[in-house]
């Protein structure tokens, strides 16, 4: 229409323009719309899987490595609650009237003992190089679902804040991971390595049954979290890294656990590959799940949006001197959880009751409990 | 017209996290041309007009209040019914009442006294009235017991239905009366120490002063700068996974926070506290009786979606709440607790300069004291918090003065107030850090926390039978022992170098591993 034009030949040409910005503006609305179906569906897709994870439920799950065995007791094993009430550990009753169940207060030694937890792991995760981060526990909740949760979801785990679209976090995992959302990192900067503590919050929302007692099930607890940014080529390298460190951790509590490479059933969306550690817990006579490792391999950076740029290497320079920017890659991210303090509590209990009622507190948190080596029954 | 409780509930006692300096000409300014809600909303902590602790609450008839008419007529009054009640003493209100009309005056509470008296005049004639009634159809009941002729049987059988429906109107106007009491009165604030100034911040009296500004010789940054320079905060990726004021805490200040927390933990129990962790959700009806509006306007309370729980803003409402509703024996008291928890405010309302960092944020963690304790004693152990939190400061080498908050400044659970403001060279000026407040009976005749006595010998009757004494209310205090992100603006800011490091205070020295400094990282 820019040149020349015999009016009624100008007159076509504006109908025809006009029919084409209709027919295109119909055709974007409805390309803009597939975009949104197309996402939602593809959402819903999980990650792929690890090649050696095993295929099935929870009783395919694969025993990688135990550690320990077993204490053999010389007296009648008591569990954690019972120990709490007599050593005045804990309160669930009081709790149960201000907040609901699974609520509880921590008294006396617990507090230091929890305290000890998170210094001791924190202090150690910090010595093979990871930064400490404490983080906020309300996020908007756009920031709980690029992790892979689901905060509207039937049965969420997610608590959501009234009047907001924020919600309380369940995992430090959440936060960290949205450190560096919508970024691009130079690859100079990976892997970048975080150690989290926070507080977490969870409706255990279907839960039900004997698994759910005192500390074992609870809606709030504290928790240092493990949470690795890296290329894509290493992942499978940190995810081993992860697990070992937990591994040395545990070990040097003296707790006696088995190392699970979990089933494609009970991975979950976000997991290419999940170690589960479950240890011994001697007063409710079986494994229980202290901390897991996750490798979430691009699964929650694609929807957080955390990418590298590559370092240029000297022959992409082309001819003219100017040095081509390669292009960014997707990173991979990993969580693992160095101590979640209700379990590593349990465990503590049970495992090292003495047989006059009073817990010894395992060598390497003595330091950080202020020199205190065991909790004594108190006189009443 | 909703009822509009001001100052009825106290936003929250521990700290007071929109101080004005006296000194600051623009906060005076504002103070005058401003009306006092807005003043309130903006300047102290608390809120604008604030919705009663209840749903809705409308009353039909217009003012002055229920006079006093036939019982017919409270009827048109629709209360909703109180969540919980009070064990508030209406005789002693109304034996006192010019103490507590002056009192609510000075507290620049709108709690309606006249009628609330009103209300309970009401409710004792009502009281006698169903009482008389009851008698009557006793009287009727036994007459029917006896031989009677027919007719006399059938009046008395008309008397009696009468006399139940009269009854059961008047019984359900006696519940109606009772609950729109209970809101009204619930609205009047705690009674005040006579030492403490009437009037508004200005008129807050300075107790103590404790060092003096450190003489720097080089320029000083603020706690923000340091932060960044030391690489110890994050609040840009905070503000967009949460929003703003939140914040993470990196590197050094991870371990300054918990040393904080270990050490002021650690004193603390020296002093015979018992130490606690706590639910950070709770019951909104417990942030209510400690009395805080988690549904008011510009409320600091966060609610979670689709319950009736909060999430706390201190834990002094996770505390009281231990011993709600029981009797606790005379020889427990007092109860000392020290508790550690994070602490989740909205700060709705706050704005301008004095929230930059870490000086007003979100989410914290907060070391509190609370006391639970018999009436005769609170007074003294109100002076015992306050000492131990000069002890805590004073120890880690911090300039604060200490005040004894005016009437206007109390909020209504406090019966007496002393707040602790820490000097700040990077923000210029005091910052309060700390609060300590003397609840008397107000929390706990919310809570329904009663002791028992102990029995004396000489209350033995001849037949060797011991009296029970009857139940008294205790007292209740709470004092905040260490928020932490203020404390980190204060260690920053009071200990930083010229080499751009922060040199650590030396009693936190053994719980940060021996780190006795931060030092700029080379970048």
């Amino acid at each position: 229409m820019k040149g020349k034009l015999e009016p009624a030949e100008r007159q076509k040409l504006i109908e025809e323009g006009k029919n084409l910005k209709e027919a295109l503006t119909t055709l974007e609305e409805d390309l803009v719309k597939l975009r949104d179906e197309l996402q939602i569906e593809a959402q819903c897709i999980p990650n792929l899987t690890h090649p050696d994870v095993p295929i099935g439920w929870e009783d395919s799950s694969k025993l990688r490595n135990m550690v320990g065995s077993p204490r053999k007791f010389d007296f009648p094993v008591k569990d954690h609650l019972q120990l709490g009430k007599e050593l005045d550990l804990f309160d669930f009753d009081a709790a149960a009237e201000v907040s609901g169940s699974k609520f509880y207060y921590l008294k006396n030694e617990a507090v230091m003992l929890e305290m000890a937890l998170v210094n001791w792991t924190l202090t150690e995760v910090m010595k093979r190089g990871f930064t400490p981060l404490t983080t906020p526990e309300i996020v908007r909740s756009s920031v709980v679902e690029k992790c892979g949760f689901q905060p509207r979801g039937e049965n969420t785990q997610v608590y959501s804040i009234e009047d907001s679209d924020q919600c309380l976090i369940g995992t430090a995992e959440i936060p960290v991971g949205g450190i560096h959302m919508d970024s691009i990192v130079a690859e100079s900067a990976l892997p970048l390595k975080y150690v989290a503590f926070s507080h977490c919050f969870r409706t255990e929302a279907g839960a039900a049954g004997t698994a759910t007692r005192g500390l074992y099930r609870v809606h709030q607890f504290s928790k240092v979290e493990m949470f690795i940014l890296c290329r894509q080529e290493e992942s499978d390298m940190y995810h081993e890294e992860l697990i070992k460190i937990e591994e040395d951790l545990f070990s040097s509590l003296g707790l006696h656990f088995k190392i699970l490479d979990m089933a494609t059933g009970d991975l979950g969306a976000p997991a290419y590959r999940k170690f589960d550690v479950e240890a011994w817990m001697p007063g409710l006579e079986r494994y229980g799940e202290i901390s897991s490792a996750s490798n979430c391999t691009d699964y929650q950076s694609r929807r957080l949006g955390i990418r590298y740029r590559p370092s240029e290497s000297p022959s992409t320079t082309s001819k003219k001197g100017k040095t081509n920017v390669a292009a960014t890659k997707i990173v991979h991210t990993l969580n693992a959880t160095a101590c979640a303090v209700p379990r590593m509590l349990v465990c503590l209990l049970e495992n090292f009751q003495q047989e006059d009622g009073s817990v010894s507190i395992p060598h390497p948190l003595r330091p950080f409990t202020g020199g205190v080596e065991a909790i004594y029954p108190k006189s009443r | 017209m909703a009822l509009q409780c001001r100052l009825s509930g106290a936003t929250f006692q521990s700290l007071k996290l929109a101080t004005i300096p006296i000194s600051s000409s623009s906060s005076r300014f504002i103070f005058r041309t401003l009306p006092k809600t807005l003043n309130l909303a903006l300047f102290s902590r608390h809120s604008a007009p604030k919705a009663p602790p209840f749903s809705v609450l409308i009353r039909t008839l217009s003012a002055p209040a229920v006079a006093a008419a036939p019982a017919a007529e409270t009827s048109d009054i629709k209360v909703v019914k109180p969540q919980w009640n009070a064990a508030i003493d209406f005789k002693w209100i109304r034996d006192n009442k010019e103490a507590v009309a002056v009192n609510i005056k000075n507290r620049n509470s709108n709690a309606n006294l006249e009628l609330v008296l009103q209300l309970y005049d009401k409710m004792l004639n009502l009281q006698k009235e169903v009482e008389r009634l009851r008698g009557e159809r006793n009287n009727v009941a036994n007459k029917m017991k006896g031989k009677l002729e027919p007719a006399e049987r059938q009046k008395l059988i008309e008397e009696g239905k009468n006399l139940k429906e009269a009854l059961t109107t008047l019984e359900e106007d006696l519940v109606k009366l009772r609950d729109e009491l209970q809101i009204e009165a619930q609205c009047i604030p705690n009674l005040t120490h006579p030492d403490v100034p009437i009037g508004w911040e200005d008129s807050s009296k300075l107790r103590n002063m404790v060092g003096s500004p450190r003489k720097f010789d080089f320029p000083v940054k603020d706690h923000l700068q340091l932060g960044k320079e030391l690489d110890l905060f994050d609040f840009d990726a905070a503000a967009e996974v949460s929003g703003s004021k939140f914040y993470y805490l990196k590197n050094e200040a991870v371990m300054l926070e918990m040393a904080l927390v270990n050490w002021t933990l650690t004193e603390v129990m020296k002093r015979g506290f018992t130490p606690l962790t706590t639910p950070e959700i709770v019951r909104s009806s417990v942030v209510e009786k400690c009395g805080f509006q988690p549904r008011g306007e510009n409320t600091q309370v966060y609610s979670i979606e689709d319950s009736d729980q909060c999430l706390i803003g201190t834990a002094e409402i996770p505390v009281g709440g231990i011993h709600m509703d029981s009797i606790v024996a005379e020889s427990a008291l007092p109860l000392k607790y020290v508790a550690f928890s994070h602490c989740f405010r909205t700060e709705a309302g706050a704005a301008g300069t004095a929230t930059r960092g870490l000086y007003r944020v979100h989410q914290f963690s907060k070391v509190e004291m609370f006391i639970l304790c018999r009436q005769e004693e609170s007074d003294m152990y109100h002076e015992e918090l306050i000492k131990i939190e000069e002890d805590l400061f004073s120890s880690l080498g911090l300039h604060f003065k200490i005040l004894d908050m005016a009437t206007g400044d109390l909020g209504a659970p406090a019966y007496r107030k002393f707040d602790v403001e820490a000097w700040m060279p990077g923000l210029e000026r005091y910052g309060e850090i700390s609060s300590a407040s003397n609840c008397t009976d107000y929390q706990s005749r919310r809570l329904g926390i009663r002791y028992r006595p102990s029995e004396s010998p000489s209350t033995t009757s001849k037949k060797g039978k011991t009296n029970v004494a009857a139940t008294k209310i205790v007292h209740t205090l709470n004092a905040t022992a260490c928020a932490v992100p203020r404390m980190l603006v204060c260690l920053l800011e009071n200990f930083q170098q010229e080499d751009g490091s922060v040199s650590i205070p030396h009693p936190l020295r053994p719980f940060t591993g021996g780190v006795e400094a931060i030092y700029p990282k080379s970048r």
